[in-house]
């Protein structure tokens, strides 16, 4: 208070940029070490998938494998078929985050931009349901696809995504359309642009950090799942990657190498999807505005 | 042609736009209706009856579900092979643990990201990683590091001079070691912390900063009271997908040890597709709506104790 009045001391400047500096520098050192803690698991599951079975759990670890195994990655089909898992996988997600991401834009522009009766109704609806645990539905559910004769077939894994893919989605679309100036479809809608015309020539150019943001999600939680596949997959020919990968590690002996690579293995699309989408992520979320 | 007056135009618009709307929302209202809301109130009506996987065949011998009042919900909490009690204590006790860990856990780590430091982008998505990966995947993996003789993390703790434990195979510690996981794949709230963090006014900051405030007394008057809203928006979302916790007892514990892990989800999934009896899975959904509804409410009915919102003056 009193710096005011006989002006602010010439060191006071400097000094508030060392301290600054120097809680970097220990932040630094703190991210740091907490980086290498939350890789340790990534790159313990890759050293362990190069050793042989036996060296895995020795005393002390080793950091590095003494001999690079690629021939793990070589596993028996009959316990754990990599690339049919990851085909059967791929089915399923695909059209869920085709279909998903597609309808969440079409309802996002119908409530970021549209004037309709029910309007508040129908989002407070849409958002209401964000809160609600999906487990209080699956028994319903099940019966439903039961009563179609769909159990045991990857449509109800892949049907709810034809619905807009999940209500975050949705929320999420429309806070990215709310704030793109509304000029820009007023002046498309003078040059004779219908609705649809608008949403899919002027505004998805502009939203597309958000629309690979909602592919991604979709993705992931796709990828994620095991309970619903656990539910409505039982012949081994179907099963997805999570599927075979809990079920080797059901059944194995001590194939411990082959447990790794196949977890490595399970891991990879994920990792190499993030990395393409990554630095989307963030500005997407950001953007979704969490504070409405 | 007739002239339109403008009032006419703007209403043909209006129903227009009207039309394209209920077009463009039909996956919605589809969406809302068949997998949200119908479900829902079915599973309010189904632990009524004696609903078993066997009804849903056609033509069943079973013939059609009967009605039987509150026998369902009876069973499962005096039914001691069930025992509800214990999944509800397990299941609440998680949540309640892997919320706050994770909170405490992703605002310290979107702190230090926010400060000057190098590559900060690079270790972004280093913490955000373990979020997209695949969960089942996650826990084979951890439950290898936890390994009592081998495992990785024994090793770290004997060499820091602590005794051995049994992580995920002993019943005393299976909820810290998932606790521990949880936090571990939180990613995702790292970033919408972060995002907050630079909405957080700079003029705030430098103002304290000239008052001579230090960097702890900015952190608790300043950045604390700016988060709060996101405090809470992530408290809840962790709270809406740790009280469904499912995947660590269906990928490696089986409600084990002893039934440390009977989530209510996990027991769900047992009663009612390996014992086939909807029924009292439906009841079981139901309790567990009831209960997931009412932390919820406890979390929104004491927000607005500790809520701060920009542009009031107090606080409530």
């Amino acid at each position: 208070m009193s710096g005011f009045k006989g002006g602010i001391p010439k060191g006071s400047f400097r000094s508030i940029k060392l301290r600054k500096r120097f809680f970097d520098i220990i932040s630094l050192i703190i991210v740091i070490i907490l980086a290498v803690l939350v890789m340790m698991p990534l790159w313990y599951v890759f050293r362990s998938s190069l050793m042989r079975s036996s060296d895995i759990f020795r005393w002390p670890p080793v950091l590095l494998p003494p001999d690079w195994l690629w021939s793990n990655y070589d596993i028996n089909p009959l316990t754990f078929d990599f690339f049919k898992y990851l085909g059967n996988t791929l089915i399923i997600v695909v059209p869920c985050v085709v279909f998903g991401t597609s309808t969440a834009i079409m309802c996002g522009y119908a409530f970021a931009r549209l004037r309709f009766r029910g309007k508040k109704f129908i989002f407070s609806l849409c958002v209401g349901s964000m809160l609600l645990p999906s487990m209080v539905t699956l028994i319903p559910l099940y019966i439903g696809w039961s009563t179609l004769g769909l159990v045991g077939t990857y449509y109800p894994l892949i049907i709810p995504f034809l619905f807009g893919g999940g209500a975050f989605n949705i929320f999420l679309l429309r806070q990215f359309m709310l704030s793109i100036p509304r000029d820009f479809d007023e002046a498309a809608m003078i040059d004779g642009a219908g609705h649809i015309r608008i949403l899919v020539s002027v505004l998805l150019p502009m939203i597309k950090p958000a629309v690979i943001v909602v592919a991604l999600l979709i993705f992931i939680a796709n990828w994620n799942d095991l309970l619903q596949q656990m539910i409505y997959i039982s012949n081994k020919d179907m099963y997805t990657l999570t599927l075979g990968l809990t079920t080797f590690l059901g059944s194995f002996k001590s194939d411990y190498a082959g447990m790794f690579a196949a977890t490595c293995l399970t891991f990879l699309p994920t990792v190499i999807v993030y990395l393409f989408g990554q630095r989307f992520f963030v500005e997407g979320i950001v953007m979704s505005g969490i504070k409405n | 042609m007739l002239k339109l007056t403008r009032k006419q135009k703007h209403s043909e618009n209006a129903i227009k736009e009207e039309r394209a709307a209920y077009l463009f929302l039909i996956p919605a209202f589809l969406g809302l209706s068949l997998i949200t809301y119908i479900p829902l109130l079915t599973t309010f009506i189904m632990g009524f009856f004696n609903l078993n996987v066997g009804h849903l065949v056609q033509n069943s011998p079973l013939g059609s579900p009967e009605f039987v009042g509150l026998n369902n919900f009876v069973d499962i909490f005096e039914n001691p092979s069930i025992d509800f009690l214990n999944s509800i204590t397990v299941t609440v006790t998680y949540a309640l643990m892997a919320v706050f860990a994770s909170i405490v856990y992703s605002f310290f780590i979107a702190v230090l990201l926010n400060r000057k430091i190098p590559a900060r982008g690079f270790f972004r998505a280093v913490f955000y990683v373990p979020y997209v990966l695949p969960a089942a995947a996650s826990m084979v993996t951890w439950y290898f590091l936890f390994n009592y003789d081998g495992g990785i993390i024994n090793y770290l703790l004997v060499q820091m001079g602590f005794d051995k434990s049994y992580f995920m195979s002993s019943s005393d510690t299976v909820m810290q070691s998932l606790t521990m996981i949880a936090v571990w794949s939180c990613g995702n709230l790292i970033v919408i912390f972060l995002a907050g963090l630079q909405n957080v006014p700079k003029v705030y900051h430098e103002a304290a900063d000239i008052d001579g405030a230090n960097f702890i007394k900015r952190f608790i008057h300043i950045t604390i009271p700016c988060m709060t809203p996101i405090i809470f928006y992530n408290m809840l979302m962790s709270l809406v997908i740790n009280i469904q916790v499912v995947i660590p007892a269906l990928a490696i514990t089986k409600g084990g040890p002893g039934k440390s892990t009977m989530f209510m989800s996990y027991l769900m999934y047992q009663i009612g597709f390996r014992g086939r009896e909807l029924g009292k899975a439906g009841a079981i959904a139901f309790i567990f709506f009831i209960v997931a509804a009412i932390l919820a409410f406890i979390l929104f009915a004491t927000s607005k104790a500790w809520i701060f919102y920009e542009g009031k003056d107090e606080r409530r």
